[in-house]
């Protein structure tokens, strides 16, 4: 994990001239899950949306060494791919089409799809599970079936990092592990670096390789989840009196949710 | 008629090619307006299709029965292929149907805007029209006798009252200006137009009701303009026009309505509609 | 903590019923099939607006004065020069407006979106009276001054909605698009009511029809179809980017404003030049996408797009030679034709489709 893929450093970002990020780095490499956590409104979002280059910002964010800002279109989108938050579901759409828009990036304009990109199409239906829907209709899916559609519209793309920006805020906790797993499997069989921003933190500590913590637009903390996510981190950040136990991928939350605010 | 269409058609074709060129010295000519086709007929010429007459039938000259009649519509007028089919070499039309005349240009016609739009134009559109279809001097003739005729029967207006002349579209009224048709003949016939200080285009301008009863004038010159079927029911609404009920005209029971299309449209018995409006209108005889 | 977690894949396949190399060839047949019956009903009424007319001309005549072999002589020159002219005219204007229906309800992601929407239509009505009611000696400027101001009137609306916060947004255009449209139309009224002896000419405009002016008015517009067609060819993998949010979009190396952008300028050139010859023949923007996306089952743009501009074709072109034909010799307009054709079918379809 000592190869950077992207990197970050101090990342600033201002929208309509309030500052939300001020002060965040991150990196990630081949083959690690990195977790971004923080409270509601710590900017968590802006600061990935930042990293895939659809935010402006001051700073530094490097992919393979190169300025963001300088990978622009199809370059960029060849480079990571972007789950967002709540995608639209279009109407008359299917998964599989879905997924095959998610492989324009490499198509060139007014090129039709060649049997290497249809090959993608199929292999990252596969991937992210939706192969045995890929002829609904995206309107007709459950919430989670919709998230693996996302999922594989990202990895038609074939890049060597995903994020994804709350993936699970609206899963049920059947889907929210199905999709845990699902990215769990893309870092550890197929080298993908992903970069997740999640809420539960007894998911990102099961899931993740590192963890980032957001805190008012500025990040207060990074490396193992164990390391990171401690009894003091969890009152500092988020005001609760908490405790992270867990053994490998089982985890929970312990809160004393009636404790007096710490603030 | 749809059944006769394919005969004439081929009758048409058959006429068209070979005949053309023989019959050059009285033209295949398309008269669009009545004015047009009575002229044609003065001249002792038979147009091969003529304008369908909407109001005034009565006025068209006999030595047009029989003559093709083509509907008109907006915005072309007759309809193109109908003319096309008939082949002539001079179409007679106005400026309201302008947006066909590209068409029929490039089908090979010559295509004249000769309409009178005043009293005035009646004369030199004889003229026109007769140098067009290479009878000049007849043409001069007549227009001679209608410029006799005309002042002739101007000078027969011995009083001369105020007078507006009302279009009624729908329920909107619009005042004839001096510069239209209608206005024109009454002017002509000897009343006063109220319409000093109206501007509008094309010889008409929008007219309030208050404007109506403020200028208060001796008689009221009603025109539906409508279709000929509901004509009688936009007549009686003007006839008995609360609106006007103050006006001098209102309440010495002088609201005309005049129908049959005499002052929207130009004819050639331009004299015969002036001398009309004199005793059944103005009464200034 | 990070531990390995078993590599299973998720459960899939919960859906049940036809395999799927099958089902997927069954939504390919019925897409194929819906274009194929768009051509043939195109083919069809091309014949019939070609032989169809006030004057009965042989179908052979037809054939021959295409194949340049007929007799010289008016039924010769009623096809060529009338029939002709008309009839391409009435398959750009209607494939011009199926594009620009399919472009704009893609780029604003509304199925409600039609030329209306970005003011080309309220502009175009405004230049098409300017010319009709203030200057009727010039005429032959109709589609020029129609082109024109739906050209200025969607240049407008492109200007206030690409300034400011929230550039490119999809509510900053459509409300842009209905303050200027409202402007024109108070425009129209006031040149309608200003010059109300010629408003009758006016109506016809308004009410949408094709006339057979031949090529007159075609060679002034040429060039605009045209750039709003090659505009066209490029968006459909785009908007298709744009169908699934900006977002997904923007990270997959698009520029949703940009893309609305481009859409809404060929949307714009291409509503503008079909007003300009037809008039406000609004509907077949409104409607003919619709048709097309519920008919093949697919809202794909690469299908949509093209096959919007053969429907809007062939529906433009039956109405029109409806219109000359039912009451020939006069000319109805063909707007209300668009109507009573397309309404029903698609009634139909929002029925099955819910």
């Amino acid at each position: 994990m000592t190869d950077r893929i992207l990197e970050a450093r101090d990342v600033r970002v201002a929208i309509g001239g309030v500052p939300i990020v001020h002060g965040a780095d991150l990196h990630a490499g081949a083959g690690e899950l990195v977790a971004i956590v923080g409270p509601n409104g710590a900017g968590k979002s802006t600061f990935a949306r930042a990293l895939a280059g659809l935010q402006s910002f001051e700073g530094e964010i490097t992919w393979n060494g190169e300025d963001v800002r300088r990978l622009r279109g199809r370059r960029l989108a060849r480079t990571r791919a972007f789950v967002p938050q709540r995608a639209r579901v279009p109407d008359g759409v299917s998964v599989i089409e879905a997924v095959r828009i998610g492989r324009s990036p490499h198509v060139p304009p007014l090129r039709r799809l060649v049997t290497a990109d249809h090959e993608a199409v199929e292999r990252a239906m596969e991937r992210a599970g939706v192969a045995g829907f890929a002829d609904r209709m995206l309107s007709t899916l459950s919430g989670g079936e919709l998230q693996r559609v996302q999922i594989a519209i990202g990895l038609a793309q074939e890049t060597p990092v995903l994020l994804a920006d709350e993936p699970t805020s609206a899963l049920d906790l059947g889907a929210t592990a199905g999709l845990a797993r699902l990215l769990r499997d893309l870092v550890e069989h197929h080298g993908i670096a992903v970069v997740l921003v999640v809420h539960d933190l007894a998911l990102a500590a099961a899931v993740a390789d590192r963890v980032v913590v957001v805190s008012r637009g500025r990040t207060v903390s990074a490396g193992p989840p164990a390391d990171v996510l401690t009894r003091e981190c969890l009152r500092d950040v988020w005001q609760v009196d908490a405790a992270l136990e867990g053994d490998g991928s089982r985890t929970a939350l312990h809160v004393d949710w009636l404790a007096p605010s710490t603030l | 008629m749809s059944r006769l269409r394919p005969l004439l058609a081929v009758l048409v074709a058959a006429l068209a090619a070979p005949g053309a060129a023989s019959a050059a010295t009285t033209k295949r000519v398309v008269a669009v307006t009545p004015f047009q086709a009575n002229v044609l007929a003065e001249l002792g010429i038979k147009p091969v299709a003529r304008g369908e007459v909407l109001g005034g039938r009565d006025r068209v000259n006999p030595l047009l029965n029989g003559v093709k009649i083509l509907k008109l519509s907006h915005p072309n007028g007759p309809n193109l292929e109908q003319v096309a089919a008939l082949n002539p070499k001079l179409v007679l039309t106005t400026p309201t149907f302008r947006r066909g005349e590209p068409a029929l240009r490039r089908l090979g016609m010559k295509v004249v805007e000769a309409e009178p739009t005043n009293v005035a134009q009646v004369p030199t559109q004889y003229v026109r029209i007769g140098k067009l279809v290479g009878r000049e001097r007849q043409a001069r003739t007549l227009a001679n006798r209608q410029v006799k005729r005309i002042n002739f029967v101007m000078r027969k207006a011995k009083r001369r009252p105020t007078v507006l002349v009302i279009l009624g579209v729908g329920r909107t009224p619009y005042a004839f200006l001096a510069n239209s048709w209608g206005g024109d003949i009454v002017r002509r016939a000897g009343g006063r137009l109220l319409t000093g200080g109206l501007t509008g285009s094309g010889g008409f301008a929008r007219i309030s009701n208050e404007l109506v009863v403020k200028r208060n004038p001796d008689v009221i010159i009603a025109v539906p303009h409508s279709e000929s079927k509901d004509i009688q029911a936009v007549a009686r609404y003007m006839k008995t026009n609360p609106a006007w009920r103050t006006t001098k005209a209102m309440r010495t029971g002088r609201v005309y309505v005049s129908t049959g299309n005499s002052l929207l449209q130009a004819w050639t018995d331009v004299h015969k509609i002036i001398a009309d409006v004199q005793t059944k209108f103005l009464k200034n005889r | 903590m990070a531990v390995a977690t078993p590599a299973a894949p998720p459960a899939v396949a919960e859906e049940t019923g036809a395999p799927l190399p099958e089902r997927r060839a069954r939504g390919t047949v019925r897409q194929t099939a819906v274009a194929v019956v768009a051509v043939v009903l195109l083919a069809g009424s091309v014949a019939a607006s070609l032989m169809l007319g006030a004057v009965h001309v042989p179908l052979g005549t037809v054939v021959d004065a295409l194949r340049g072999t007929a007799d010289d002589g008016p039924l010769k020159e009623i096809v060529l020069q009338l029939r002709l002219p008309r009839t391409v005219s009435a398959i750009c204007v209607g494939a011009a407006l199926g594009v620009a229906g399919a472009l704009l309800q893609g780029a604003l992601a509304n199925p409600l979106a039609s030329p209306d929407v970005i003011g080309v239509t309220g502009g175009a009505a405004f230049g098409a009276m300017l010319v009709l009611l203030a200057f009727p000696g010039s005429m032959a400027l109709l589609p020029v001054g129609a082109l024109a101001f739906g050209l200025l009137a969607a240049g407008i609306v492109f200007a206030i909605a690409w300034a400011g916060v929230n550039r490119g947004s999809i509510s900053r255009l459509i409300l842009a698009g209905i303050a200027i449209s409202a402007l024109f139309s108070a425009g129209t009224m006031t040149l309608m009511t200003a010059y109300p002896d010629r408003v009758q000419s006016a109506i016809f405009w308004m009410a949408g029809g094709i006339s057979s002016t031949g090529w007159e008015d075609m060679s002034a517009v040429w060039p605009y179809f045209l750039a709003g067609f090659a505009l066209a060819v490029l968006l459909p993998r785009p908007l298709d980017r744009l169908a699934l949010g900006d977002d997904v979009a923007a990270s997959l190396g698009s520029r949703p404003a940009v893309i609305r952008l481009v859409a809404g300028l060929a949307a714009a050139f291409l509503a503008a030049s079909a007003a300009a010859i037809a008039g406000l023949v609004t509907f077949i923007g409104l409607v003919i996408p619709h048709l097309v996306r519920m008919a093949g089952g697919t809202s794909r743009h690469g299908y949509v797009i093209p096959v919007s501009a053969v429907a809007g074709a062939a529906l433009l072109t039956a109405g029109d030679t409806l219109a000359r034909v039912l009451m020939a010799p006069k000319e109805l307009p063909v707007g209300p034709f668009m109507v009573v054709l397309g309404v029903p079918l698609f009634l139909w379809l929002l029925r099955k489709a819910t």
